[in-house]
């Protein structure tokens, strides 16, 4: 693997998404969306709503016994910590997973719409060196972005609850297992996800669509985790992210397959 | 050691033939034409050359080494311009070329001076740092040709590589094929529609038609086979009009017209004639001024083997 290749591949295509508006803005809204808006507006939202507390207390009676016991009686550290650690931490997720699936559709659908993947795949880089490169431009601004946004995150939901938890209570430790394990794993999900659509369609539009599809494993765990339904520990949060990392394995194995210059011409 | 041989090599797109059995060798230092009309299988050719697409069957050599199994070492030597320029419009012209240096393992130190060369030989220098999207069609073409030359390519492809160009810069560009050619040693191949470009920069030429080599050769063996006769124009004393008419209207076979007093047109002449028709004017004592042949062009033999081509598929 020639090293200095890969880097050039993985600079340009960086360099040419900073550049581009339509791709810039999700990147930048959703982050700010999750990282920074919902966790500010979520601390506060009992005290914004004031008299609503009672529809808080009825939604905390609903929640599963297991939750209700890790958190104990219903007051308003306990809806920040449940808030915080539970109901908005998997839509972190979104973040790195948007962000890759974003990157990796310009990357692969948008650069063959362009037509301005002919003159890669007649340069010297090897099939395995382009995936690699191609790979590499979408995971590590979505791995940074992630670890970004968390820091944000912590440090907003610290400074904004210190008036009602009176100490640094965030991040804890399931929060830190998804953002140093799960984070990096559903952003290899969203670009094996887009990787493997792209494959198949020749259109930026079409890869964004099927592409976005595989973001429903994520809205599947919010749901179940604003619902009760599933309870994030430490423990679960490696489990999930063992297996979302399995399944983009698998997904990137099967990718690196068909990922052969003599296909991907015929697409031109 | 050719840098191209292709033996009996055959590739299809699902049911369709894109190149029937075609054998040909590339000589180093050779600027070679690949001449057809559109889907003749010129650009199939140029991609089963840089391993981009694998043939079904047949060899294929660049340099001794197969592009199917040594790919990465061949395009090195390789380049390819596009038919259209395949330009990132979000990338400036410098950051265009620096990638690509770095994407052909450029040394680290050569880079610099050599965009810095290649943006003032091809005219936009002063354009360096702008985006490459709000470059003209012509600009865009010479930024994809100082990208294809950066890391000195031993062998060079150009697709239809003045289409879009000014007379300017397509005087450039000839001048930079036939300097990386005869001063440099460089091989070229062009990819064209057009045959007075073809005749005037090619070594040799390869006639394409559905998929298949329809005639190979220089640009005047190929003009000479598809048309062996020539037309002569035969300048002599006006006063000795009509004798040089009857002279020439005398010999077995041939045909003759005049341009006006003094200048004599005459058709069809096989090429071993020719000698004989000035040596019979001279001996009747008529005074012959100018006798100047017309070489059948490129063109000429172009339409004919695409005519033969069709008549044989």
């Amino acid at each position: 693997m020639n090293t200095r290749i890969i880097a050039a591949i993985v600079r340009k295509d960086l360099r040419v998404v900073r550049r581009s508006r339509a791709l810039m803005t999700p990147l930048i809204v959703l982050p700010v969306l999750l990282m920074i808006v919902f966790p500010t507006v979520f601390t506060f939202l009992p005290r914004i709503l004031g008299g609503a507390s009672a529809a808080f207390s009825e939604m905390f009676r609903n929640l599963p016994d297991p939750v209700k016991q890790q958190f104990g009686e219903f007051t308003e550290a306990t809806w920040i910590r449940i808030v915080h650690t539970q109901m908005l931490a998997p839509l972190m997720l979104l973040v790195p997973f948007m962000v890759a699936n974003v990157i990796a559709a310009d990357g692969f659908a948008g650069e063959r719409e362009r037509k301005t993947l002919e003159p890669l795949l007649y340069t010297p880089a090897t099939d395995a060196e382009l995936f690699s490169a191609k790979l590499l431009a979408a995971w590590i601004p979505a791995v940074m972005i992630a670890f970004g946004g968390a820091f944000i995150y912590a440090v907003i939901v610290n400074v904004t609850a210190w008036p009602v938890m009176h100490r640094v209570f965030f991040p804890d430790l399931t929060w830190t297992v998804m953002v140093l394990w799960m984070a990096p794993a559903f952003a290899a999900l969203g670009l094996a996800g887009m990787l493997l659509v792209s494959l198949r369609v020749r259109g930026m539009q079409e890869a964004t669509q099927l592409g976005g599809l595989f973001v429903l494993p994520v809205i599947a765990l919010v749901v179940g985790e604003v619902r009760g339904a599933i309870l994030l520990g430490p423990m679960m949060a490696v489990a999930i992210g063992l297996l979302v990392w399995v399944i983009a394995g698998a997904l990137l194995l099967f990718g690196v397959k068909r990922f052969k210059r003599t296909s991907l011409v015929g697409k031109l | 050691m050719p840098a191209i041989l292709l033996d009996h090599v055959l590739h299809r797109y699902g049911d369709t033939m894109a190149l029937r059995d075609l054998s040909l060798t590339v000589e180093e230092g050779e600027v070679f034409s690949l001449l057809g009309h559109n889907g003749a299988g010129k650009t199939t050719t140029v991609r089963i050359v840089n391993g981009l697409l694998a043939p079904a069957s047949g060899t294929v050599l660049v340099f001794g080494r197969s592009p199917l199994t040594d790919g990465a070492v061949v395009r090195r030597r390789t380049a390819v311009l596009t038919e259209s320029p395949t330009l990132d419009d979000r990338l400036t012209a410098v950051e265009t070329l620096r990638a690509f240096a770095e994407m052909y393992d450029v040394p680290r130190a050569d880079v610099g001076p050599r965009i810095d060369a290649l943006l003032a030989e091809f005219g936009i220098a002063d354009r360096a740092n702008a985006r490459v999207g709000g470059f003209s069609r012509g600009m865009k073409q010479r930024l994809s040709l100082a990208r294809a030359l950066v890391h000195d390519p031993d062998l060079l492809f150009l697709d239809e590589p003045t289409a879009g160009l000014d007379p300017v810069a397509t005087q450039q560009l000839h001048d930079t094929v036939r300097q990386m050619a005869r001063t440099r040693g460089r091989t070229v191949v062009l990819c064209t529609h057009n045959l007075v470009e073809a005749q005037a920069l090619s070594d040799r030429v390869a006639v394409l038609g559905g998929g298949a080599l329809l005639a190979l050769g220089t640009p005047a063996e190929l003009a000479r086979r598809i048309t062996p006769r020539l037309e002569v124009t035969i300048e002599i004393d006006p006063a000795r009009h009509a004798d040089a008419v009857a002279l020439i209207a005398g010999l077995d076979g041939l045909t003759v017209a005049a341009d006006r007093t003094g200048i004599l047109r005459v058709g069809s002449i096989p090429r071993e004639r020719v000698p004989d028709i000035a040596a019979r004017l001279v001996a009747s004592g008529i005074p012959l001024y100018r006798l100047e042949p017309h070489e059948p062009s490129l063109t000429d033999a172009y339409f004919a083997l695409q005519q033969v081509g069709k008549g044989s598929a």
